[in-house]
């Protein structure tokens, strides 16, 4: 009789989906589909889009002004030693730009577990048949889209702010580095999900991060101005490499294949890395709420 | 039904009127509000190393082109060559007021999200006592990060602070405490009125740092600019708090100052008390306290 037939027997009778289901390392269509509803929502919200190409001038701005108090007006002899960079502006804007990218990785992806708790949708998520990575990755992807969008506007906007100007001559190595570093920054913030899975309250964990990683990052700076052990601890940040090349092809526009072939195989190494720690480190961090129960708590 | 030791206490507590309530009032709500925050290690961890952190990457950049402890072009600006001084004092209160305008600014959206707001209201205090609670606590966090920062200025990178310039220097907090309160007014109503605004504070905070002269003269903005720093308390504050931790007693600029202090004081309490207690009657004559 109908009425005394199981819950599972009524899901495994109406889901075709039930039945052939295998668990698999990584759900592309999950993928995707988690993308568009993410994207979905950011374009409901376009104001979001434009502030955050102009609200990061107002972060950068006091460092070019203080330092053109210190030096005088864009240039250094001490700097110029250093960087090997004339302009501390020019050499500054672009790693604004590229910074943007790790900044989205710390406080978007990293935190969309987080976010998707206080919008009472975790556990919904946590219960159905794909991959947790699979989410991830999709949350990843239109969190890039967004930000790369962002960090156009910015660069614009620099460029017209402080009469900067970059070669556009190495354009595709250029988008082959920043595509290298966005992929090895999902490993970084996969590693940060399965902290703050387990962790919850963000905002210390996420501020001490994101703050560790700007001071570490060749940003405003050049590597060469940290101390010799933090040089060391800077190469570990994911985008370090990836913002030296960049910005060397940008200012002076020579392309050389051999720094990008190197680039490239230290950028590899790098996203192997950190995707291996941060898939293990994301495991860990879901197995271990799952059995602690601490799941839906805050 | 609720029984009392005391049957009067509630008229007892109904009639308590005048300062000295208001300010037990917002005493309580500042010991409360620190209660919470002690409560969470990991955030008090980070408000001690916070200040620091915050220091490092300007120091960082600025030795990156000074290439030493002096700077020529900042003298011909300022008149002192030691920009490490010069930026670790003027630095030293954005911490302070970064906790004023989001600790407090914010507060009343934390009560909203945690269902405390409609019952903080409904009590017999000033809904000003409200506001001005929340700044007690956030002038004791945001005053202790200043402590700190100036402290590991002092022993880390040498900054030399001249002693008879602390009271003096407490004064400008103080007088810098009173034209911020007219801000949060201001930031308060934002979030009563769109509930979120975090990004119009951000806005408005982040205009307000870049125009202070922190970490570099008034010189170096452009044009325009100075003008609109000229308006903002934060700018004499922070010429104030660094003249007299500089200078001491002697320093040239205290009746500039503490004139300019004074009357945008005047001007922004006004303008903020004004604009929160007509924003606040209509949120309420709305409906709208608990919308989210």
């Amino acid at each position: 009789m109908e009425v005394t037939e199981t819950k599972d027997e009524h899901i495994i009778k109406t889901s075709g989906y039930a039945e052939v289901f295998r668990p698999r390392m990584m759900d592309w269509n999950a993928t995707k589909i988690f993308a568009s509803k993410n994207l979905r929502i950011a374009i409901r919200y376009p104001t979001n889009w434009i502030i955050w190409g102009f609200l990061p001038i107002l972060w950068f701005a006091p460092y070019v002004l203080m330092m053109t108090a210190i030096a005088g007006p864009g240039t250094s002899e001490h700097f110029a030693e250093l960087s090997g960079f004339n302009d501390f502006i020019t050499f500054s804007v672009i790693g604004w730009f590229c910074y943007q990218f790790v900044d989205k990785s710390v406080w978007s992806i990293g935190n969309n577990f987080r976010w998707e708790q206080f919008s009472g949708t975790l556990e919904p998520l946590f219960v159905i048949p794909v991959p947790r990575i699979s989410i991830l990755v999709g949350a990843a992807v239109s969190d890039t889209v967004q930000c790369t969008l962002s960090a156009v506007v910015l660069l614009f906007a620099s460029c017209f702010v402080f009469s900067v100007t970059y070669a556009v001559t190495a354009i595709a190595p250029i988008i082959l580095i920043l595509t290298m570093m966005v992929i090895a920054l999902y490993g970084f913030s996969f590693m940060l999900a399965g902290l703050i899975l387990v962790f919850k309250d963000p905002s210390v964990l996420t501020e001490l991060v994101s703050n560790l990683t700007y001071v570490l990052s060749p940003v405003t700076y050049p590597i060469q101005a940290l101390p010799a052990s933090a040089r060391i601890a800077a190469y570990i940040v994911p985008s370090t490499i990836a913002m030296v090349t960049v910005r060397e092809l940008a200012i002076t526009g020579v392309f050389e294949p051999l720094a990008l072939l190197q680039a490239v195989g230290a950028l590899g190494l790098i996203i192997l890395g950190f995707w291996s720690l941060g898939i293990l480190a994301f495991r860990y961090a879901e197995k271990w709420t799952k059995i602690t129960g601490s799941l839906g708590e805050f | 039904m609720t029984e009392t030791s005391d049957p009067g206490i509630f008229d007892k507590v109904w009639n308590r009127r005048g300062f000295r309530t208001e300010a037990s009032a917002a005493l309580a709500i500042s010991i409360r509000v620190w209660k919470v925050e002690l409560s969470y290690p990991l955030s008090v961890l980070w408000f001690i190393i916070m200040p620091f952190i915050w220091f490092l990457p300007m120091l960082i950049a600025g030795s990156a082109v000074a290439g030493g402890p002096d700077s020529a072009y900042l003298q011909s600006l300022t008149g002192t060559r030691d920009w490490v001084s010069y930026m670790a004092i003027g630095s030293a209160i954005t911490g302070l007021t970064t906790s004023l305008l989001w600790g407090t600014g914010f507060s009343f959206r934390r009560e909203q999200n945690s269902g405390t707001l409609e019952t903080l209201m409904s009590t017999p205090i000033s809904r000003n006592t409200l506001v001005w609670g929340q700044m007690l606590h956030n002038l004791q966090h945001g005053g202790l990060g200043v402590i700190l920062q100036l402290g590991a200025a002092v022993v880390l990178f040498g900054v030399d602070l001249n002693l008879w310039g602390i009271l003096p220097a407490l004064a400008i907090v103080a007088l810098a405490v009173i034209g911020l309160q007219g801000l949060v007014f201001a930031i308060i109503c934002i979030v009563l009125l769109a509930k979120q605004g975090w990004m119009i504070v951000e806005l408005i905070t982040s205009t307000l740092l870049l125009v202070a002269p922190t970490a570099y003269p008034l010189a170096v903005l452009p044009p325009i600019l100075q003008y609109v720093s000229r308006a903002s308390p934060l700018t004499w504050s922070v010429e104030g708090f660094r003249g007299f931790l500089t200078d001491g007693l002697a320093y040239a600029g205290v009746v500039q100052a503490v004139l300019s202090l004074i009357v945008l004081d005047v001007i922004f309490v006004a303008m903020g008390a004004l604009m929160f207690r007509y924003t606040e009657r209509y949120v309420r004559s709305k409906g709208a306290l608990e919308q989210f």
